[in-house]
């Protein structure tokens, strides 16, 4: 809200002061966002020009499948489980629990994710791999190389667990955006559609997930963004091989593990291409944001349509 | 007739009808079962951090560096909080002076832009700020606490700057009038008056902010690097933190250190869960179910 | 409704019944009466909690007619309409007392599924619903949809002649398949309705389905609840009394007692309700004295 009231008039009064250094605080902010942008452009630079795409992204193929890769694991993940729970957060679960449940599944996102990366070196990618790996390598991998494991020696780390660990990681994410949007679905449509002797889960499915629907994609790129980013988790279970696993329970390396791994270290052309790489990283999430907003605006066109 | 159709319909069961319910309550299941779920890893988590760390919990932990005999994580826990301190005192002013502008001086217009631009702040992978840092900071202030600082609170900004924004759009009109028409001037309106009453909304965005930067690893990776002493108050040149004792320690074959590993991860796991609970459960009550 | 369909119930009650799941009656012949009142109300209350919001109401509805509920504000009369349909139940924590008859049938009766119920109760809002991501014709249909019709053939002849009812055809014949919520608001009401007779409902509650409306959609829709009223039993909440002199032919007074509850004061023909009604009450609001 603006209060466009001019204070005294003259030029030092403490009201234009003021003012002025608020104004100060928020370029400030601005700035910076500019001078990032600018910086990883520019450092980029020699490492995007000195090779053509498909070369670079061929000699990249490690980090680059391996952040793919794991990102889509995430989804598959946090996108069922997530909206599931909001879907139940929100339509079946009563007033009480709900509000505990909510707060207890928010209270996941606080927890660092160096922390979330012991527990899943140590716990999880146990659980895991007597679970689901050896049924998926079992069952598929005798067929699909892709999803085949070493029986003898499965390995400590693979781009799977990371996946996996990073999709636990923005379940909350989903939950909360997605309940947002299924909120604001305005119970009028809700009533119209009981009202002619629907069941509650009927309702859900036929008229407030598609209203919401939209909205929940949006959601879910926003979720995918953040799982891009995700450093220090990935790089604690990811294993840190530079190349291409052969199948998505073997070691790998996503664009930031390579980043935090060998950016100290590295000499002139490794650091332009890492920079290069951050730059992509950077670029694809911005991407996924405004994605996110645009599709926000979206739903809210749909429930406004509703006179 | 009509008569037979009511009889029909509510009294007699139909099976497609059945059906119907019978996939209403399954579904119903699924979704809580999605729900648990979803709150599994948060429970196996603590429980698993908890009871590895606990046996390692003594007080040469909290007091010892990793150089001494026997070996704490003195260096890292202190190390972590003057970091996150330094950072939030540099940071917080900014972000909040930021927010008042934004929400009481700037054009609807303006503000459009700027969630645009806090969004993207927001959504900037840490990893990619600690790359920043790396290029520019670290050749001006060397490997040392105060680029992770920087780090640090450029990660922290967006946070306060959004949380404020919200909870200043809360403070209603009404009371900016009431001052105003006693003849308040804007500038005192704004940061008595309003503030004031944002006051713990204010703090929450902060707390919120600082418990972020706590568990922040990746940008440390790249600025400040850790290390085996102690340092107090010298920004100049390199600190321990907490996420990078964990980090370093984890693949540690010794149990001692493999130990302090989980009592570091307890440690911060306890400091972030009750920042959060503790602002958290304030807004709770508050926030229409 | 034409003979044919009414035998045609007629006969798939009784068929239905002697294959049905309450054994019981399956070798007795029907010797329950046909009721001849649509719905009857015996002392009928609902409650919030704790909180009476409708104290014993007791009246009958006779069929293929319009019955209006006025009322000041507060005095109960949507929330014994949303009793009317099982509706009430859906907000946690609520609860309804008395005996509600749908054609001498209890609609809380032990075996009643409220999913069912709903089916034959249908309901027009206040503020027109369609559904935001369904054509015209998906939104006409989806009730039928519900109910397991499948044949495409069916569902667009009901679309049709439903739509024709509504006195929304002509206007949307050749849209069918854009966005419900295309329409203007008036259009948007029509279209409620249409969707809510496509499920031949025995009774259609209306709760102030003008309230929304500019004044030409208001006479339309009004003109409407006239028509419907030949084939179906209309029961219409209003504020507005012309409009209730105006479409019913029945008309129930409610007001509130001490406790804020409400409670029938008086039912009888519109007009005499308007001219010459018994209740001082009934006759102050009429005159606009209070409310």
């Amino acid at each position: 809200m603006a209060f466009n009231l001019t204070g005294s008039r003259s030029l030092l009064s403490p009201d234009r002061a003021f003012r002025a250094i608020a104004l100060t605080a928020a370029v400030v902010t601005a700035a910076t966002l500019a001078i990032i942008f600018v910086v990883l452009v520019l450092g980029s630079i020699p490492a995007l020009t000195a090779t053509a795409l498909p070369e670079f992204i061929a000699a990249n193929a490690g980090p680059i499948f391996g952040t793919v890769a794991t990102a889509i694991i995430a989804i598959a993940v946090a996108g069922p489980i997530g909206i599931l729970a909001a879907v139940y957060l929100v339509e079946f679960a009563p007033k009480r629990l709900a509000i505990v449940l909510t707060f207890v599944v928010e209270l996941i996102a606080a927890i660092p994710s160096v922390v979330f990366g012991l527990w899943a070196l140590n716990d999880l990618s146990i659980r895991l791999r007597d679970s689901v790996e050896w049924w998926v390598a079992s069952s598929i991998g005798k067929f699909i190389p892709f999803f085949s494991e070493d029986s003898g020696n499965p390995a400590a780390d693979s781009v799977f667990r990371a996946g996996f660990l990073v999709g636990i990681m923005i379940i909350p994410l989903v939950v909360s955006l997605s309940r947002e949007i299924i909120r604001a679905v305005p119970i009028s449509l809700r009533e119209g559609y009981i009202g002619m002797g629907a069941t509650r889960w009927e309702t859900i499915r036929q008229v407030v997930l598609p209203t919401a629907r939209v909205g929940i994609i949006g959601a879910l790129m926003l979720a995918l963004g953040r799982a891009l980013g995700e450093t220090i988790a990935v790089t604690m279970v990811i294993g840190g091989s530079n190349d291409v696993p052969g199948s998505i329970f073997q070691p790998g390396s996503t664009i930031a593990t390579r980043i935090a791994t060998t950016l100290p270290e590295a000499s002139e052309d490794v650091k332009s291409v890492l920079i290069a790489l951050g730059v992509i990283l950077f670029f694809v999430s911005l991407g996924l944001s405004l994605a996110m907003r645009l599709a926000a605006r979206q739903t809210a066109k749909i429930t406004a349509s509703v006179k | 007739m009509t008569t037979a159709r009511t009889h029909e319909m509510l009294e007699s069961g139909s099976s497609r009808d059945s059906r119907r319910r019978v996939w209403d309550r399954f579904m119903r299941y699924t979704a809580l079962a999605a729900t648990i779920a979803a709150i599994a890893p948060l429970i196996a988590l603590i429980y698993f951090v908890t009871t590895r760390a606990i046996p390692w919990l003594d007080a040469a932990l909290f007091v010892n560096n990793p150089l001494d005999k026997p070996s704490g994580i003195s260096n890292a826990i202190f190390g972590s909080l003057q970091l996150t301190t330094a950072a939030i005192i540099a940071v917080a002013p900014i972000g909040i002076l930021a927010a008042i502008y934004l929400n009481e001086y700037a054009s609807q217009r303006l503000v459009s832009w700027s969630e645009l631009v806090i969004d993207v702040m927001l959504g900037v992978p840490s990893i990619v700020v600690g790359m920043f840092a790396f290029m520019v900071i670290v050749p001006q202030l060397g490997v040392s606490a105060g680029s992770g600082v920087v780090a640090i609170g450029i990660l922290m900004l967006p946070i306060v700057i959004r949380t404020t924004q919200e909870v200043l759009r809360l403070v209603p009109a009404s009371v900016r009038e009431a001052s105003l028409a006693l003849g308040v001037p804007v500038w005192k309106t704004v940061t008595f008056v309003v503030c004031r009453t944002a006051f713990s909304g204010i703090l929450t965005a902060v707390i919120l902010a600082y418990s972020r930067g706590l568990g922040e690893t990746a940008p440390l990776l790249l600025t400040v690097r850790g290390t085996f002493a102690q340092n107090w108050f010298d920004f100049g040149t390199t600190m321990n933190a907490m996420p990078l004792t964990i980090y370093s320690y984890s693949g540690a074959a010794d149990s001692r250190t493999i130990g302090q590993a989980w009592a570091a991860a307890l440690i911060l796991m306890v400091m972030a869960l009750a920042l959060n609970i503790i602002v958290r459960a304030r807004t709770v009550n508050s926030r229409v179910a | 409704m034409g003979s044919e369909e009414t035998t045609k119930r007629a006969t798939k009650g009784t068929t239905s019944r002697l294959t049905g799941s309450d054994g019981a009656d399956s070798a007795a012949p029907d010797t329950r009466p046909a009721s001849t009142y649509a719905l009857e109300l015996n002392n009928v209350e609902a409650f919030y909690g704790t909180f009476r919001a409708v104290a014993g109401v007791s009246l009958k509805i006779a069929p293929k007619s319009v019955t209006a509920f006025i009322g000041p504000s507060g005095c109960g009369k949507s929330t014994l309409l949303r009793v009317l349909n099982r509706m009430h139940e859906t907000l946690p924590g609520t609860s309804v007392k008395g005996e509600t008859l749908l054609d001498g049938v209890d609609l809380y009766g032990p075996k009643v599924d409220p999913v069912r119920a709903r089916r034959l109760v249908g309901m027009v809002f206040q503020k027109p619903n369609p559904f935001p991501t369904m054509s015209i014709y998906e939104n006409v249909i989806s009730g039928l949809r519900l109910a397991g019709v499948r044949s495409k053939s069916e569902l667009e002849g009901v679309a049709e002649t439903s739509l024709r009812k509504a006195a929304l055809w002509d206007e949307v014949k050749d849209k069918l398949h854009q966005p419900g919520t295309s329409l203007s608001g008036g259009q948007q009401q029509r279209l409620c309705i249409a969707r809510t007779i496509a499920v031949k409902p025995e009774i259609v509650l209306m709760d102030e389905p003008c309230s929304a409306l500019d004044p030409v959609a208001t006479l339309k829709v009004e003109e409407l609840v006239r028509e419907l009223a030949v084939d179906y039993t209309i029961v219409i909440v209003t504020h507005n009394m012309q409009q209730a002199s105006r479409v019913s032919n029945t008309t129930a007074f409610f007001s509130m007692n001490e406790q804020r509850a409400g409670y029938l004061v008086e039912m009888d023909a519109t007009n005499k309700i308007f001219t010459n009604p018994k209740e001082q009450l009934t006759s102050d609001y009429v005159a606009g004295r209070f409310g």
